[in-house]
């Protein structure tokens, strides 16, 4: 239904949308409305209709009822090999074909879309330096000599590669180790901030799903349960389920890991500030909470310095400012 | 590959060889013991058996023995410039080896004995059987690549084909028999070939729709490989009898099935059998190979806007084309060997001079057909596995240890 707020429609709308397979209802009458330049990301357990629901937006499956809008159109009545060339897709398995190089992998869309040649090469450049990946060292090579993490950002380069305004991305960094992954997780959020993109994401982890959040929509059983900034569902978790989802008892150190010591902490007057931060114990501003709180408990400590990013002193942070908010919201 | 190489060569000295090492001793048993050549008055007198003791006195023996003594020293410590060392004098004694059995003939026959012949003995079979066991370990311990194989192969064939041409070897009984029917032995060669051809063309193109249809229809799938492994099971004779009755029917029938020389004997029930034996594992290798495409990677190849069309092209089938390859190999190898069967249906080809020699008990009119057809099968083989190779080292899916 088009929006009646009078708010600019959403670039993705899922109105009443079903999927069935056979007897199995996987997706459930859900209604979605994603703003263009919004970082959606689904969660939920396994087998609650996350994928279907993904690969509903670019076709890969026929949804059974409903209507899916992007635009304002129905995806039913564009050409679904048109639809997906306008349509990032990155997987957990990456999906690289095994036969072509880094270079001809990303440039697969760009090619399927006639463009000159000369301009293909130049948009895999672009990527690859986008992703930091060094063009003499990775456009030959092969998706089998890749590490995983390599072949992610491969992956997500060739998502990208006809510069594509939505981007549907399945567990796209499932299956990498925890630091590997919190890069990729960096990574995504730079090119966010840079390039705007409509993304949904799914995942697993909901520490990355907080983290990559704008809005978070969680499901079950085929269902939306609740959706929000992921801020809004850890204060106020509409039931058990999301509540137990979003962490549990640990949920107040995901809502730490969501804030940013700057918000909470004490600025230094003029005559104190200035100073470097040396041999005191300290955080940055850009840290989170939750780091800051690590700090105190490993150090035994009930305050610590803060500084900017040139190291300068610019203000404290006391156990009493991490826990509790203070009203005067500065 | 040199820094691979390189890399090898650091590795302290390997164990001993001991697949060489083994076949150095047998081979040296063979020169030892075993007559290489015989020499026959005519086509029907049994020969007398010559050692190479006989043929070239103690030079020659000891010469040749120290030849595998080197080889054994080689093979003691097989670093891989040894392995190399080895497989260059492999490949030499293969290269001489005919122009060895040259200077035999030219010693051994006077001129004017036109009927006289040397036939090849069990020593010579045994060591070039040996020799070309050591160059195929050697090949694989060295992992040549396979633009090296082949060309070493050529070297060799090329060696051969020069001391066969240049008459030097007419004295043997397999060239007396081939120039008794050298006209016959070229349209058997042809036929054979062409045979062969149309056989794995034929597989090729109704395993492809086979594989296509039992991906389409999952239900064909279980009733079309059972058809196929119960033709595998009938012995080809009992298949040409059973091909007869109808093929005559319908020659008779239909005239112009007739003009086109269908008969219950002759080309086409050659044809129908040996398609009905190459349609198992064609279409199995088919099937396979293009199912075996991993998912998420056709997945991605529609997600990212490939027509169906697009996918199969350029994803699936490239893919599927080693595993593919692998199939065409194994039948063609497969029907080259059958092919011979064929001829006791009249269908000709090689097999004809097999039946004819065995019928009159002249065993090198057997070797003149069995000898083209074994090294027909080897260089096919060595064709497609070399093909196959190939395309999986252009698709950048080689041993990543060679590539
Ligand atoms: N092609 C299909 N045919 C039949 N059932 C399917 C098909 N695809 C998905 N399903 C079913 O639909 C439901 C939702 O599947 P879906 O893949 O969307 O789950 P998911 O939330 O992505 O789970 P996971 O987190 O494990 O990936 C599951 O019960 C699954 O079994
Ligand atoms: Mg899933």
């Amino acid at each position: 239904m088009p929006d009646q707020s009078g708010a600019a429609p959403a670039l993705i709308e899922l109105d009443a949308v079903t999927k069935r397979f056979g007897d199995a209802t996987a997706v459930d009458a859900i209604s979605l409305a994603i703003p263009r330049g919004e970082l959606c990301v689904l969660v939920g357990t396994s087998g609650c209709g996350k994928s279907t629901t993904l690969r509903m937006i670019n076709r890969l499956i026929e949804h059974s009822s409903g209507q899916i809008r992007i635009d304002g159109q129905q995806i039913r009545d564009v050409d679904e090999q048109r639809l997906r060339r306008r349509i990032g897709y990155a997987i957990q398995s990456t999906g690289l074909f095994p036969h072509w190089t880094v270079a001809r992998n990303i440039g697969l869309v760009p090619r399927l879309l006639r463009w000159p040649a000369a301009r293909i090469a130049a948009r895999v450049s672009e990527l690859l330096a986008l992703l930091g990946l060094d063009e003499d060292e990775f456009a030959g090579k092969y998706p089998h000599q890749l590490s995983g993490g390599q072949a992610q950002r491969v992956g997500v380069a060739r998502a990208l590669a006809a510069d594509p305004e939505i981007l549907l991305m399945d567990e796209p960094f499932g299956a990498l180790d925890p630091i590997t992954r919190e890069s990729l997780q960096d990574e995504l959020l730079r090119l966010q901030a840079r390039l705007h993109k409509t993304i949904v994401f799914v995942t697993h982890d909901m520490d990355e799903a907080l983290k990559l959040a704008d809005r978070l929509v969680v499901m079950d059983t085929g269902r939306i349960v609740q959706q929000g900034s992921a801020a809004a569902l850890l204060q106020a978790p509409a039931n058990a389920f999301v509540e137990s989802l979003l962490g549990g008892r640990d949920r107040g150190l995901k809502h730490a890991a969501l804030t940013r010591v700057a918000e909470r902490m004490r600025p230094l007057t003029d005559a104190q500030a200035g100073g470097p931060a040396v041999d005191t114990l300290g955080v940055s501003a850009d840290d989170s909470l939750r780091q800051a709180l690590s700090l105190m408990l490993w150090h035994g400590v009930d305050s610590l310095l803060v500084s900017d990013t040139q190291g300068q002193v610019v203000g404290s942070l006391s156990l009493q400012d991490a826990v509790v908010e203070r009203n005067t919201r500065a | 590959m040199s820094n691979v190489t390189s890399d090898t060569c650091a590795l302290p000295p390997a164990a001993p060889n001991p697949v060489l090492l083994v076949l150095t001793a047998l081979a040296a048993g063979a020169i030892v013991g075993l007559p290489l050549v015989s020499v026959q008055p005519n086509r029907i007198m049994p020969g007398e058996g010559l050692t190479l003791w006989a043929l070239g006195g103690p030079m020659a023996l000891t010469g040749a023995l120290m030849v595998l003594a080197g080889l054994t020293w080689l093979a003691w410590r097989p670093t891989r410039r040894a392995l190399s060392a080895a497989l260059t004098l492999v490949g030499l004694c293969l290269a001489l080896l005919p122009w060895a059995l040259v200077v035999v003939a030219a010693a051994q026959i006077e001129p004017g004995m036109s009927s006289a012949r040397i036939g090849l003995g069990a020593g010579l079979w045994a060591l070039l059987f040996l020799l070309l066991l050591m160059l195929l370990e050697l090949i694989n311990r060295l992992a040549l690549s396979p633009l090296l194989r082949w060309g070493l192969l050529l070297g060799l064939g090329l060696s051969l084909l020069l001391a066969l041409t240049g008459g030097g070897l007419d004295g043997l009984a397999l060239m007396r028999e081939y120039h008794g029917r050298r006209a016959a032995f070229h349209a058997a060669l042809r036929y054979h070939l062409l045979l062969v051809s149309a056989v794995v063309g034929i597989s090729l193109l109704l395993a492809a729709g086979l594989a296509l249809a039992m991906r389409r229809w999952s239900g064909l799938r279980r009733g079309t490989f059972s058809v196929l492994s119960v033709l595998q099971t009938i012995p080809s004779l009992a298949l040409f009898g059973l091909l007869l009755a109808p093929l005559a029917y319908l020659a008779v029938r239909f005239t112009w099935l007739g003009d086109l020389g269908v008969r219950g004997i002759g080309w086409a029930p050659a044809l129908i059998a040996l398609v009905a034996y190459s349609l198992l594992p064609m279409t199995r290798n088919a099937f396979v190979a293009l199912d075996e495409v991993a998912a998420d990677v056709t997945d991605a190849a529609r997600g990212m806007g490939m027509s169906p069309a697009q996918v199969f092209w350029q994803v699936r089938l490239p893919l599927a084309l080693p595993v593919m390859l692998e199939g065409i190999r194994i039948t063609a190898v497969q029907a080259i060997g059958l092919a011979a069967v064929a001829a006791l249906i009249g269908a000709g080809g090689l097999g004809t001079f097999i039946f004819q020699g065995l019928g009159q008990a002249a065993m090198d009119l057997v070797l003149l057909g069995a000898l083209p057809i074994i090294l027909i099968a080897l260089l096919v083989d060595g064709l497609f596995s070399a093909l196959a190779e190939q395309l999986r080292r252009a698709q950048g899916r080689g041993e990543t240890a060679h590539a």
